[in-house]
């Protein structure tokens, strides 16, 4: 019995040990302030002298350039440095001069003709210092796909970076430019707007799963607001919720569960979770008070909503089953919308001052908020590029309603949409 | 011989009806506007018909109407809210009491009560307020003797304003809860 005993304990106690370290937070850390990376990119090196074909090498070069601008990482040498140094032979680099106009990394861009009509497009990044070569890749596309080889290039660069690629991630949002508000899918630069439903009834508030292939979005059906799960790939679509409004669905990044918003039992929106394929569907609030706009933690472990249970729209955390419930918005009358940044400290919102809608920033380690828009206008709906270094939101700073990009610091703000009125944006993670 | 004498006869006659009738068609051929006016006319002959039977009870009437014919009527009145608040406000009961007063009139019909909201909410906050709206509605009619299970609720958030203007009285009218009949 007794030796029994023993091991039992043995056992228990290596289960601790085994359990204890994933019982960890892992929070990464964004550089900030970091002096960004002089990239050297010239033109790229075209084999074939046909105009088609250069003028998709200009095509990919812009493409890649303006993405790793973008990025908040590199910093592209400016174009007149180049002439300072001998041209660029790909067989034999001087990294010397390379270095002598301050590069750091330099991309060598190799354009050919690909089998039919196709372009190759061969990447080769080398440390200047080191003078050697850290990676290559090699993309074979058809002419139509261009900016996606050039964001994929881009997405390599950073990956070899330790950091999360952004660049071939997709934004849905709602539109109106064909009517009623339906659903609409683009690129991270505003680029390839495609529509994706064609209900000719109100779809909205979409929400990419974890993997990038399904939305889950409300739409309004005659007399019925039903929660769906579309398939985009695949063009299939499922119901998930059908009683009253079920709104503001919210995918966890461990891709095991769905949030959203139901008003069927209470007579008031409270938060529900199921499973990711919608089956399970259990009630995680309860009280009269509104609670609307959950948004996961990036460990899955915690859920940020909107309550005004205190009286106005404050932000709150909770547990992921319904415990431990925290406010953590103080200072104003009316905020919503939390949005949790995948790299774990911040939490960006909506504030409302005299009819004045704008977006902040929330550190909750420090507990500093950074106002991150300025401006008479209605900045809504935040939400975090996979990266944690920009948002996507919705403003109507130049009149109607219009996607903006902004970044963590408040920086490059940019519109990206400017057909019909366009809202509610989620980006794929 | 006499009948064939006849038959010809009466062949030659229809004959020349039918030339002169075929001629007369193809030296007018504008005559297909005047039809188009008369056919109107062959129908207000049918339309009266109907006048005799002026005994059917208001519930007939309603029964017979589409749902879109009663909707056009708009038989249920909206009620306006204040700015971020979901309460019945007093201008608001006498309209639903007349509201109930209808339902009861009409036993069967089941009505979708609309919560709506201005444009000085967020997208999500908005959401909930209108079915906060909506209930509240629903509940006053409750509380007025009106059975629930005719009543269905559903919130529009700010997405549907009936004035697109941005004043205060562009506001205070598109915070409303309004109601449809989706069954009689």
């Amino acid at each position: 019995m007794k030796k029994r005993d023993i091991i039992l304990f043995g056992i228990a106690l290596l289960v601790i040990v085994i359990l204890l370290p994933g019982q960890q937070e892992v929070y990464l850390s964004i550089r900030e302030g970091m002096p960004a990376i002089p990239l050297a990119i010239p033109e790229f090196i075209v084999h074939d002298s046909s105009p088609n074909t250069q003028e998709a090498a200009q095509v990919l070069h812009q493409v890649f350039a303006a993405d790793l601008k973008y990025s908040r990482i590199f910093e592209e040498l400016p174009k007149d440095f180049y002439s300072y140094i001998r041209p660029l032979n790909p067989e034999n680099i001087f990294f010397k001069d390379w270095e002598s106009i301050s590069a750091k990394i330099l991309f060598v861009g190799e354009i050919s003709n690909g089998d039919g009509n196709d372009i190759v497009f061969e990447g080769k990044v080398y440390d200047v210092k080191a003078g050697r070569g850290i990676f290559g890749k090699r993309y074979q596309t058809s002419r139509s796909l261009l900016r996606f080889a050039a964001h994929k290039m881009a997405d390599e660069l950073l990956r070899m970076w330790g950091e999360r690629p952004i660049f071939t991630s997709k934004i849905v949002f709602c539109s109106n430019r064909n009517g009623k508000e339906e659903l609409y899918m683009m690129d991270y630069d505003g680029h390839n707007q495609t529509r994706l439903t064609f209900n000719k009834v109100i779809d909205y508030m979409p929400a990419w799963s974890t993997d990038g292939r399904k939305i889950a979005y409300t739409s309004y059906q005659g007399t019925k607001v039903i929660l769906y799960i579309l398939e985009v790939y695949e063009g299939k679509r499922h119901e998930v919720y059908s009683r009253g409004t079920s709104f503001a669905p919210n995918f966890s990044p461990d891709g095991k569960k769905l949030v959203f918003c139901s008003q069927e039992e209470a007579g008031n929106s409270e938060i529900y979770v199921a499973n990711s394929n919608g089956k399970n569907v259990r009630r995680l609030t309860f009280n009269k008070s509104i609670d609307t706009a959950p948004c996961w933690s990036p460990t899955s472990r915690q859920i940020a909503f909107t309550s005004d249970r205190g009286g106005t729209p404050q932000i709150y955390i909770m547990d992921a089953e319904g415990s431990n419930v925290t406010r953590v918005s103080f200072g104003g009358t009316y905020h919503d919308a939390p949005a949790w940044s995948s790299q774990g400290d911040n939490i960006a919102y909506v504030s409302r001052v005299d009819q004045i809608f704008d977006l902040y920033v929330l550190n909750l380690r420090t507990k500093q908020i950074i106002k991150l828009t300025e401006g008479n206008a209605r900045n809504e709906s935040p939400c975090w590029s996979p990266d944690g270094r920009h948002l996507i939101f919705t403003s109507n700073l130049n009149g109607t309603t219009q996607l903006y990009s902004i970044d963590y610091d408040g920086r490059n703000l940019r519109r990206l949409t400017s057909q019909g009125e366009n809202k509610l944006p989620d980006w794929s993670r | 011989m006499k009948k064939v004498l006849i038959l010809t006869l009466v062949c030659l006659l229809v004959f020349g009806f039918t030339l002169s009738c075929s001629k007369k068609v193809k030296e007018t051929p504008p005559p297909p506007p005047p039809q188009v006016k008369e056919q109107p006319k062959v129908e207000k002959v049918v339309e009266p018909a109907p006048p005799k039977e002026p005994e059917l009870t208001e519930e007939e009437i309603f029964m017979n109407k589409s749902l879109e014919e009663i909707n056009r009527e708009v038989p249920l009145r909206m009620i306006h809210f204040d700015f971020d608040k979901y309460f019945i406000r007093d201008d608001a009961k006498s309209v639903l009491e007349g509201n109930a007063a209808w339902l009861k009139k009409f036993r069967t019909a089941q009505i979708l009560i609309e919560g709506h909201c201005d444009e000085r909410g967020t997208e999500e906050y908005n959401l909930a307020l209108g079915e906060k709206r909506a209930k509240s509605t629903f509940d006053y009619l409750v509380s007025l003797g009106v059975s629930p299970s005719r009543l269905k609720t559903i919130s529009y958030g700010k997405s549907q304003p009936i004035d697109m203007g941005h004043t205060e009285a562009a506001w205070d009218k598109n915070r409303r809860a309004q109601s449809t009949v989706i069954a009689k």
